[in-house]
């Protein structure tokens, strides 16, 4: 196997599935309002 | 001296590239989710002061409906469509972040009574439409897929069943669009329905996430009559949505013994690959907030953020529906879906007025 297939291969063994972005992502909204960064967030 | 082979070589998109990408789709998502909100607010106060008889309309419809609107007349440019996809990434971003609204216990009460009625609803649904489908005498991977997709989790059951089972492309976006005209369907007649029948917010919300089979117009559909049944809606959508590994699994199991699939080699790997994990998402913030890592404050501003990416999702359920391509894609198919569908509304209904009286809700 070459060194370019080795480095996709695992390149896409770390690929996050939008399902666990989505989790990623509020969960660190999650963080930053807990942490007080954004203290209000209006609707 | 060896010849030259020219291979033509595919250039990967750069993340930055791919992220700048989607950011015209999601200006129009945000702007046309917003202006929904402006138009709830507006419409009823400007109705009001020239003493006119207008409904409430929620922005949740509003959104829905300048999204179908576009879709179905000028249509969404090439520019916006990377964005404007993103929609079922604010939709399971909102859903995490809407689990800082749920405290573990009601979680425990509340899915315990969804999880039974899910799994009746499941068994039910996939026998009835793996009938019709006999019935109709459409080819069995199409019923495999139109039945997964009614009974569990609309789209995305559709596609991680699809690579599961080896179904064509085509008996795949048969389904998907199926399923989408009548999620598009029940997002309008669910709300009318439980209205006239006078549902409780708790019976609604449990019909809603029952019922609709995709989880942004099963969202969309719960909003739209409470803020209450929206989040029971999601709850009991997400209990549907945590059984989609262990349904594709029984097919892809099926399929590989009847020499048309590919064996599943570890099961527990397969499981996990389809679990959506923005439910382990869900279930982790309302953790959190049951054992208050979040103080009083911080759980409205969740809750809000949660509202804000919902509102891009229902934009995103707008823009994305497209009457012209569905009718496109036949008649059978379509047929046997809302014939279903339609089935599974009343028995998921009957299933919920029957809990209703059982537990005095």
């Amino acid at each position: 196997m070459g060194a370019e297939a080795k480095s996709v291969n695992n390149e896409s063994r770390w690929k996050l599935s939008l399902d666990s972005w989505a989790v990623v992502v509020a969960l660190l909204a999650a963080l930053l309002i807990r942490a007080g960064v954004f203290k209000h967030v209006p609707w | 001296m060896a010849d030259v082979v020219t291979v033509p070589q595919v250039q990967p998109v750069q993340p930055a590239l791919r992220f700048l990408r989607v950011i015209p789709g999601v200006l129009l998502l945000a702007a046309i989710g917003y202006a929904g909100k402006l138009l709830e607010q507006n419409v009823g106060a400007y109705a009001k002061a020239h003493h006119w008889t207008f409904p409430n309309i929620e922005y949740v419809l509003w959104a829905i409906v300048l999204g179908l609107a576009i879709s179905n007349t000028v249509g969404v440019p090439e520019i916006f469509r990377s964005g404007v996809a993103t929609y079922e990434f604010w939709l399971k971003a909102g859903i995490v972040l809407l689990g800082a609204r749920f405290l573990l216990g009601d979680i425990l009460k509340l899915g315990g009574v969804s999880l039974v009625l899910v799994a009746v609803e499941i068994l039910g649904s996939l026998a009835f439409m793996t009938f019709l489908g006999r019935l109709f005498k459409l080819k069995p991977k199409l019923t495999t897929l139109l039945a997964v997709g009614s009974a569990v989790c609309g789209v995305s059951a559709i596609i991680a069943t699809k690579g599961a089972i080896e179904a064509d492309d085509e008996d795949s976006s048969f389904s998907i669009a199926a399923i989408l005209a009548l999620g598009a369907l029940a997002l309008f007649t669910f709300p009318v329905i439980g209205h006239f029948l006078h549902l409780s917010d708790r019976a609604y919300g449990l019909w809603a996430g029952l019922g609709v089979d995709n989880t942004a117009e099963a969202t969309a559909a719960g909003a739209l009559y409470s803020d209450a049944a929206g989040k029971l809606a999601v709850l009991v959508k997400s209990t549907r949505n945590a059984m989609i590994g262990f349904v594709v699994l029984a097919y892809a199991i099926y399929w590989a013994s009847k020499g048309q699939a590919q064996a599943v080699g570890n099961k527990a790997a397969f499981l996990w690959q389809k679990f959506p994990k923005f439910v382990l998402g869900f279930l982790l913030i309302s953790v959190l907030a049951t054992y208050h890592f979040f103080n009083k404050d911080q759980v409205g501003a969740l809750a809000n953020l949660s509202r804000w990416a919902f509102l891009l999702t229902f934009a995103g359920v707008g823009l994305r529906t497209n009457f012209k391509d569905m009718r496109k894609q036949g008649l059978r198919p379509f047929a046997v879906g809302a014939i279903g569908e339609v089935a599974i509304a009343v028995f998921t209904l009957g299933l919920v007025v029957g809990a209703s009286k059982l537990f005095h809700w």
